[in-house]
């Protein structure tokens, strides 16, 4: 049992678990049908988190990122929309849309990476005060409208492309954390910044970069979510931030820094996607999903972080 | 005449791994008694049963004649017994006034309802501020103060309760000659008052100085104890470590006169901080820095390393000059940096060993023979983390990150602060061999015997300049704590 | 609580529809859910249910595990009109009939019926009540609307009926003021304050939905011109939708009139048209409901079907 608790598995042994539970009650959750819902509503979620997971191993965290998924939305649907795009009806609208909307992540991330190191400002303030910036800015450049026609070779993406990118994004972030020598200074700058700094980690670029990642995955999932609904919204993505976050702290990555990895924060996301299907499938009653998803969580994050401290292990 | 305290069969077990084993110890009124002893060797856990922290498993105490078996640190005080803890309990954001009075404030009533009485607790403060000669108003923030400043306010806090005994752990790591010198007079008037004053140290010179009697304990034991004229300092270190030690400084060969200048500071210079400091360290040598608290040591070192700006002056590494070179450049070039607190800044404290010895250079392969050479003793290099370890382990780890991408030139600024005298003689023997290598080496300390131990030079700091540079052969404690001064 | 996943026994025939909402933020969707709740338990259809709760990425979702679950009919209000389009097409790739409540869905190639009020027709009706009951007092007149929100359908129709029912009394109207509100209660009032600033002569108000009278009544109070339909200063006022505010108002005698979408006409048609379409009935691509107004004149007649009249407050 104990082995079980410091596993790095114990969130998705619990996800599993829950799976079992509710398999007897709901009729439909074990179709091949539910379960390829489950993981096609999985794929943008775990990619956004995985971009979050490296701000939070910083110690920092970006609420900005549903409102980045916001304006990536909709800076690619006017470059490529068939009415009025910038690049309409060309073979190039969707290649060059989607590199638009990873730009403009990139960009956006900078921005928020740039004001954290060079304000001094917490970075809840920043992200906070970016979210509303980069949120009303995706308002007012379609007032308010969703921007549609979007081409097909676009909203194609959201069946194997979808796969494709979110397994790239796993494995790349993976190789990154647990082997570059960036995931090193990642996980130093978390657990302490001035020892990170006297020992010659180059502790400003690496928080930057982190935040140009989040900003970077927040554009990919953006890229997914838009070709999913076939439309360049400028509210998309506006609820899910709680949702990021707790995939993100159920799966292991601490709120004050130094820790949390690729397949925690996947078993995380797992587990928030299985919840929410689960609870929808069950029909209860809309307040009352609310309120058990919240405390699912609740239970889940407490029990992972009571596990690590009664344990004692090292982190990373 | 009866002790005021009797301590009798002591045991203490946590998890089933026993801590201490029937310690016994007497303090008497007008008497110091000097505890020392390794890290391990049970000393905090006996004065947390002393202090209401935590229970005996068995064993009984008597205080001035009744049984004295304090539930919580409140009811322990109100018997008078008062702690000077190591790891200060003072609140920063909050004045002194209002750290000294926290849990009773002198109060008076306004219609009715109960005010803090600001202008007596102002005096109150201020009569005990002079009992310990801290000229400073009651009203400064505590953050403002220095490491023994603040110390010093934890001694007038342990003086308002009017204490029948005093313990203090640790008291002098982090104060400068002149405030331990301070202190010392605080505990004669203390032992006058007829207090009992339980004086915990590793720096053995003064708990020989101080102590009527001396208790040593070792593995949860006590390993020996007597009056104090009994013991030497070597007794004290073969006792604490359960063998002799021999000799704690490391031989050295004295410097060869072709020696290169390694590192060199021309006039260096910022406002409020430094006054034209200057100096040359060789390769080979170990070049010591003395000075009081605030004389600009710990600055000059991290204008040297990189991490602050100096606005005038050159340093030159071999000749060339770095002083527009950031620390990343400067570690490239073969500049460490052990910083004065490990915890702060200088150890990741939840990783492991090997995450914390690949900080400075991951890329290397030498984590584990490094690990090996500096003695490193911990459960597992690899999951274990570093908080868990021991003071002077974690210090060894600190030093150890540096030595993996080889330094030419090593800033150690307190190197041995708070730790034990096992772990202080291997960190000894490690900068003598670098500097056997050739490493140049700056070590800032405030224990002067450590200076004279090791160093080839001595350089003395006075409000931000170099005042005196004395050699070797003419090494004299009390001259370099005048110059100090 | 577990009504919901209780109706779906093994081996039952009983149909099952899912119903995916949008929000149930406002008086008017609970009470739209409700009604339909209750419509299809009359036809013997069990019922599951969904709240998106504003985000159109959780009722893709939502819609799909209806689909999942091999429901025999979807109902849905959608978050907005373009996005629920893939949503139609994965329900006509899974053959099954798909019925829009309440707000139409963008233009393309996906199969569906909608079932909406002719927002048009009722509010240019109400408002020409609105415009006979100012010109009973001679003299000019100063009207104002309060807008939608500009990306919702329903709004921008509800605007047009407005301008064209002014239209013909052009002389003697004048539109002063067409403030924005997004469904914003807290826009609607800055909206509103700032036109009586500007033209404190306003006397005609049309609000594009019930929902913003609180805001506008505010402001009336406020400057003092909150007055009974009759007394002497009294603003003509109208809303939209029939909810128990203005049902409150109009017994009060302070609203003029509302127009209100026939919340039992809809639901009635909605359902009708997802068993129509599950037996291969063809069915008009919109379902228009006529609504009907309901002001001073008429209290009595229609309140049994206004929809906000049944409410208890």
């Amino acid at each position: 049992m104990r082995g079980l608790l410091t596993s790095r598995y114990l969130v998705a042994a619990l996800a599993a678990a829950c799976f079992l539970v509710f398999a007897p009650l709901i009729p439909g959750i074990a179709t091949a049908g539910n379960l390829s819902n489950l993981l096609w509503n999985m794929l943008p979620l775990a990619v956004v988190t995985i971009g979050e997971t490296f701000v939070l191993i910083t110690g920092g965290i970006d609420l900005s990122v549903t409102a980045i998924i916001a304006l990536c939305s909709v800076t690619g649907a006017l470059v490529m929309n068939g009415r009025n795009g910038y690049l309409a009806g060309s073979a190039a609208a969707a290649p060059a849309a989607i590199f638009a909307m990873l730009l403009a992540g990139v960009l956006l991330g900078l921005v928020n990476g740039f004001a954290v190191t060079r304000l001094g400002m917490p970075p809840f303030i920043v992200t906070l005060t970016t979210m509303m910036f980069f949120g009303g800015f995706a308002v007012w450049l379609t007032r308010s409208a969703n921007i549609d026609a979007l081409p097909p070779a676009f909203n194609r993406l959201s069946g194997v492309g979808t796969l494709a990118v979110a397994v790239v994004v796993a494995l790349a972030a993976d190789w990154t954390l647990r082997r570059g020598i960036f995931g090193r200074w990642l996980y130093a700058t978390g657990m302490n910044p001035r020892a990170s700094l006297v020992a010659g980690v180059p502790v400003h670029a690496v928080t930057i970069a982190a935040y140009t990642v989040s900003g970077l995955l927040a554009g990919a999932a953006s890229v997914l979510y838009t070709a999913r609904l076939e439309t360049g919204s400028p509210v998309l993505g506006q609820r899910i931030f709680l949702d990021v976050i707790a995939a993100a702290v159920i799966g292991g990555t601490s709120l004050f820094g130094g820790r949390g990895t690729v397949a925690g924060t996947l078993a995380g996301v797992l587990f928030v996607a299985l919840l929410d299907n689960s609870l929808n499938l069950l029909g209860l009653s809309f307040f009352l999903v609310l309120t058990v998803k919240g405390a699912v969580i609740l239970a889940a994050a407490l029990l992972d972080s009571a596990a690590r401290r009664v344990l004692g292990e090292a982190v990373e | 005449m009866t002790p005021l305290l009797l301590l009798d069969g002591i045991s203490k077990s946590f998890s089933g791994v026993p801590v201490l084993r029937e310690v016994s110890l007497t303090a008497s009124r007008s008497e110091v008694l000097g505890i020392a002893g390794e890290n391990g060797a049970g000393k905090s856990t006996l004065m947390n049963i002393l202090g209401g922290v935590i229970a005996p498993d068995a064993g009984n105490m008597v205080l001035e004649d009744r049984v004295y078996l304090p539930r919580d640190p409140s009811e322990a005080s109100a018997r008078g017994v008062a702690f000077v803890h190591q790891e200060l309990n003072l609140f920063p954001n909050l004045s002194i006034a209002e750290n000294l009075f926290l849990t009773d404030f002198p109060r008076r009533r306004v219609l009715g309802l109960p005010l803090i009485d600001r202008r007596s607790a102002a005096q109150a403060a201020r009569r005990l501020l002079d009992a310990v000669e801290l000229p400073l108003s009651p009203d400064t923030p505590v953050e403002r103060l220095s490491q023994g400043e603040r110390q010093l306010v934890e001694v007038a806090k342990a003086l308002d309760r009017d204490a029948r005994i005093v313990i203090f752990d640790e008291p002098t790591t982090s104060l400068a000659a002149r405030e331990s010198a301070r202190l010392f007079a605080i505990i004669e008037r203390l032992q006058a008052r007829g207090a009992a004053v339980i004086y915990i140290s590793h720096a053995l010179a003064d708990v020989r100085r101080l102590s009527s009697r001396i208790l040593i304990l070792r593995d949860g034991e006590a390993a020996a104890t007597g009056p104090a004229e009994e013991f030497t300092e070597e007794r004290m270190i073969s006792c604490m470590v359960g063998r002799a030690i021999g000799q704690l400084y490391p031989a050295r060969r004295p410097l060869p006169p072709d020696s290169q200048p390694l590192l060199e500071a021309r006039g260096l210079a910022h406002p409020g901080i430094l006054e034209n400091a200057g100096f040359t360290l060789h390769s080979g040598e170990v070049l010591g820095i003395a000075g009081l608290m605030g004389s600009g040591r710990s600055e000059l070192a991290r204008i040297l390393f990189g991490l602050d700006p100096c606005e005038r002056g050159q340093i030159l590494l071999s000749g060339l000059p770095i002083q527009h070179l950031s620390s990343r450049e400067r570690i490239r070039l073969g500049l460490a940096f052990l910083t004065e607190n490990r915890r702060d800044d200088g150890l990741l404290m939840p990783a492991s060993v090997l995450a914390n010895l690949a900080l400075v250079d991951p890329r290397s392969s030498r984590l584990e023979p490094v690990a090996a050479r500096v003695g490193v003793r911990c459960a597992n290099l690899d999951r274990q983390p570093v908080r868990q370890l021991s003071g002077g382990n974690q210090q060894k780890v600190a030093l150890g990150k540096w030595l993996v991408s080889q330094p030419r030139v090593f800033l150690l600024d307190e190197p041995t602060r708070g730790i034990d005298v096992g772990a202080r003689a291997e960190i000894y023997r490690i900068v003598a061999a670098l500097a056997a290598a050739g490493v140049g080496i700056l070590m800032i300390s405030s224990e002067i015997e450590e200076l004279t131990g090791m160093c080839d030079r001595i350089l003395v700091m006075r409000r931000g300049e170099i005042s005196a540079s004395i050699a070797r052969p003419d090494f004299d404690r009390e001259q370099i704590l005048r110059v100090a001064l | 609580m577990l009504a919901g996943c209780g109706n779906r026994t093994a081996g039952t025939a009983a149909p099952t529809i899912g119903v995916a909402f949008e929000t149930l933020q406002t008086e008017y969707w609970v009470a739209s859910r409700d009604a339909i709740a209750t419509e299809l338990k009359k036809r013997n259809l069990s019922m599951l249910e969904a709240i998106a709760d504003g985000d159109a990425n959780r009722q893709f979702e939502q819609v799909r595990n209806f689909i999942t679950r091999r429901v025999d009919g979807i109902i849905v209000v959608p978050k907005d009109a373009q996005t629920v389009v893939p949503m139609i097409r994965e329900a006509n790739r899974a053959g099954i009939p798909i019925v829009l409540f309440n707000r139409p869905p963008a233009k393309s190639d996906a199969r569906s019926v909608t079932v909406v009020a002719d927002n048009f027709s009722i509010a240019r009706d109400t408002v020409a009540y609105l415009a006979e009951e100012a010109l009973k007092t001679p003299g000019k007149r100063q009207a104002a609307i309060l807008i939608g929100d500009l990306g919702d359908i329903n709004a921008i129709a509800r605007r047009d009926g407005f301008e064209q029912a002014l239209k013909p009394h052009a002389d003697r109207i004048e539109i002063v003021s067409r403030i924005p509100t997004e469904w914003n209660q807290e826009k609607a009032l800055a909206g509103i304050t700032n036109a009586f600033q500007a033209h404190p002569g306003i006397d005609l108000i049309f609000v594009s939905s019930d929902l913003l009278l609180p805001s506008v009544v505010s402001a009336l109070k406020s400057r003092s011109r909150y007055f009974k339909a009759g007394e002497p200063g009294h603003v003509v006022l109208g809303g939209f939708d029939g909810d128990a505010t203005a049902y409150r108002m109009l017994t009060e005698g302070y609203l003029d009139a509302t127009g209100v979408q026939d919340v039992g006409f809809d639901t009635a048609a909605t359902v009708q048209a997802v068993i129509d379409l599950k037996a291969g009935k063809p069915v008009p691509e919109t379902v228009l409901d006529p609504g009907f107004v309901i002001h001073q004149g008429n209290l009595r007649q229609a309140a049994p079907r206004m929809w906000g009249a049944g409410i208890r407050k």
